[in-house]
């Protein structure tokens, strides 16, 4: 297992609350950041890669955010932005960088969308090998 | 052993990808919404009658044809997967900028079809036939639908892949109970009006004249509407050289199956007068006669579920669409936002919704009869252009390439060639035709109102260009490309041809 935290973010309050608790824990355990942004979308979307293009340079957006926050606050960072929604692109993330927890906000997308899309943390205990820390905003 | 578990673990994601790529293929054609939308409207053609299910047969072959087109276009270029940049390509900004113009007034004028049908089959659900029959009343449901629907492709909301394959088998399992009751009365019960079903039905020649058989053909291009795009997310699943290609002859079967069964079998059960006095809610009247209660409920939420699909698989492309040209630099850069959240494309969805209400509202204020059947009929306009224009790109794209050897040849230059010329000689006979009103159920300004609405907002789309090529300026100035082996990269040329 590597010293890596992995962390979901996506600019959103909830976001930030997951990425301030990971900076501390990155700094107490002295641990790397891997910050992570998934952008699956539906299929009829997926034809288009003018859209996806746009949803990368989007989530590189977001991510580069928390790698500067990261490196201010002088933790090692690094970002991953994946073509896979939330949850699939974390665990995907964690298993590439052999992580040792997965860090995520209670929600991003408001408590009614959280209940009809299925929310990324509940999606995630059930997905990750991992330890999950789900931070409440 | 080893290779026995993996072999076995391989063949059921095939399998699975497999029945998706024919769910897809399927499902953007929504049958259930759009027999509800053209049968009665085919049947009422004179000269067509019922011959209505040779129309579903002979419409069907332009599409195949151009078919290929999309398939060797998504092939150079899958990232786009759009006439518009395909277009740019093949025959220059101009015939692109049209053809992502084409696409999008095509998407905002099936929104008013969608939406009433919507709302009429909603009234019905619930046996409410007064406001099914108020024109306010299906406004304001109307409305209603289209924000919903805007709604939902905003938030992003997705169906999941298991959701819309049961949501499909049930739209085809009610179908065909719904042909097989029908047919099953006529023959048993002989009910008042039903005729038994005569092979003449499905033979082209029973037309009375070609001209009828073209008229009819417009319409028809509607109903297998979709289908493209089914063909076009193909190309990105697992085992793309075999499992895409058995896919779409699978579910082009299948649709055929449905439109020529279900076809047949109402008019067989009502007669062609049936279907066209009720053109606006053909299933909704057969059902109540053919099903005993309350199944004849299952064919009314079959359309309404098949319509809500076919929403979704509307503005989704169209917000699609115009954020790609927002990208390109062809259209306003607003169209490319994208909501941090819904990761949806938010900007040019909104838009969508505004505009299609506005175009709702105002069709069915001008035009309150039966404008229905008239913007479906203009619908077949605007796809005959867009999908011929695609063709057309295909072949100049391809030209050099076409004479290495007889498959490209064929699939890249004669299939999109024969499709595009037959699709603009359709365009062009039914111009001819619906521009007079005698022909038509409506008109505008002394105009046939398919030809004011069809070709009316392609002719704004060639006004609003004019604007377009002042401001995007480095867009406009791109020269048409030609097929590059090196920089395609991707598979040149389909393995295994559909």
């Amino acid at each position: 297992m590597a010293n890596v935290i992995v962390v979901g973010y996506d600019g959103a309050d909830g976001a930030q609350a997951a990425l301030a608790e990971s900076l501390d824990l990155c700094r107490d355990l002295e641990a790397e950041l891997v910050a992570v942004f998934g952008y699956g979308v539906p299929i009829p979307e997926r034809e288009s890669a003018d859209y996806r293009e746009t949803l990368r340079e989007l989530g590189e957006k977001f991510t580069d955010e928390a790698v500067r926050r990261a490196e201010e606050a002088g933790v090692k960072a690094s970002a991953e932005v994946v073509f896979e929604k939330a949850a699939q692109a974390l665990v995907d993330a964690a298993a590439k960088h052999d992580a040792r927890m997965i860090v995520v906000g209670s929600h991003g997308e408001g408590p009614l969308a959280g209940a009809l899309l299925g929310s990324v943390p509940h999606r995630l205990v059930h997905l990750a090998e991992q330890p999950v820390l789900v931070v409440r905003r | 052993m080893m290779e026995g578990t993996a072999g076995a673990g391989g063949l059921k994601k095939n399998a699975i990808g497999y029945l998706s790529n024919v769910v897809i293929g399927v499902a953007s054609t929504a049958p259930g919404y759009s027999i509800a939308a053209t049968l009665g409207f085919v049947v009422a053609i004179a000269g067509v009658g019922l011959a209505a299910p040779a129309v579903m047969l002979v419409s069907f072959i332009p599409m195949f044809c151009i078919a290929y087109a999309y398939r060797y276009m998504n092939q150079a270029d899958p990232d786009c997967g759009t006439t518009f940049s395909w277009a740019t390509r093949g025959l220059g900004p101009s015939a692109g900028w049209l053809g992502g113009w084409a696409i999008v007034v095509t998407d905002v004028i099936v929104m008013a079809s969608l939406s009433q049908i919507a709302a009429i089959y909603t009234f019905l659900l619930f046996d409410w036939n007064s406001a099914a029959e108020s024109q306010v009343a299906v406004m304001i449901a109307g409305v209603i639908w289209i924000f919903l629907m805007t709604l939902i492709c905003y938030l992003g909301t997705e169906l999941s892949a298991r959701t819309q394959q049961i949501l499909l088998a049930i739209e085809i399992f009610t179908l065909t109970l719904f042909a097989i009751w029908a047919l099953a009365k006529v023959y048993i019960n002989n009910p008042a009006g039903s005729l038994h079903v005569q092979a003449s039905w499905f033979s082209p020649f029973s037309v009375d004249s070609f001209g009828a058989l073209i008229n009819g053909v417009l319409l028809g291009t509607f109903i297998y509407w979709g289908w493209d795009s089914g063909v076009a997310v193909n190309e990105e699943s697992e085992d793309s050289a075999t499992g895409p290609g058995k896919a779409a002859v699978v579910s082009t079967l299948l649709l055929l199956g449905i439109y020529l069964i279900v076809s047949a079998a109402a008019q067989a059960y009502g007669g062609p007068d049936l279907l066209i006095d009720n053109a606006d809610d053909v299933l909704s009247v057969l059902g109540t006669q053919v099903f005993p209660s309350p199944l004849d409920k299952l064919l009314i939420i079959t359309v309404l579920t098949s319509a809500s699909a076919s929403t979704q698989t509307t503005i989704l492309p169209t917000a699609r669409a115009t954020l790609s040209m927002a990208r390109q630099k062809a259209f306003p850069p607003s169209f490319g936002k994208i909501h941090p959240r819904h990761l949806t494309p938010s900007y040019s969805t909104v838009w969508m919704g505004v505009v299609s209400t506005i175009w709702f509202i105002s069709i069915e204020l001008l035009s309150p009869d039966n404008v229905l059947g008239d913007s479906v009929t203009a619908l077949g306009f605007g796809i005959a252009f867009y999908y011929g224009i695609t063709g057309i790109a295909c072949v100049l794209f391809y030209r050099r390439e076409l004479r290495k050897d007889f498959k490209t040849f064929f699939y890249a230059g004669v299939l999109p060639l024969v499709g595009a010329i037959s699709l603009f000689g359709i365009f062009g006979k039914s111009l001819i035709d619906y521009s007079k009103p005698a022909n038509t159920n409506t008109a505008i300004l002394g105009i046939g109102s398919p030809v004011a609405i069809g070709v009316g907002s392609l002719l704004l789309g060639v006004v609003v260009m004019f604007f377009a090529r002042f401001r995007y300026r480095e867009f406009f100035s791109r020269k048409p490309e030609v097929f590059d082996p090196a920089t395609a990269g991707q598979a040149i040329v389909p393995e295994e041809a559909i």
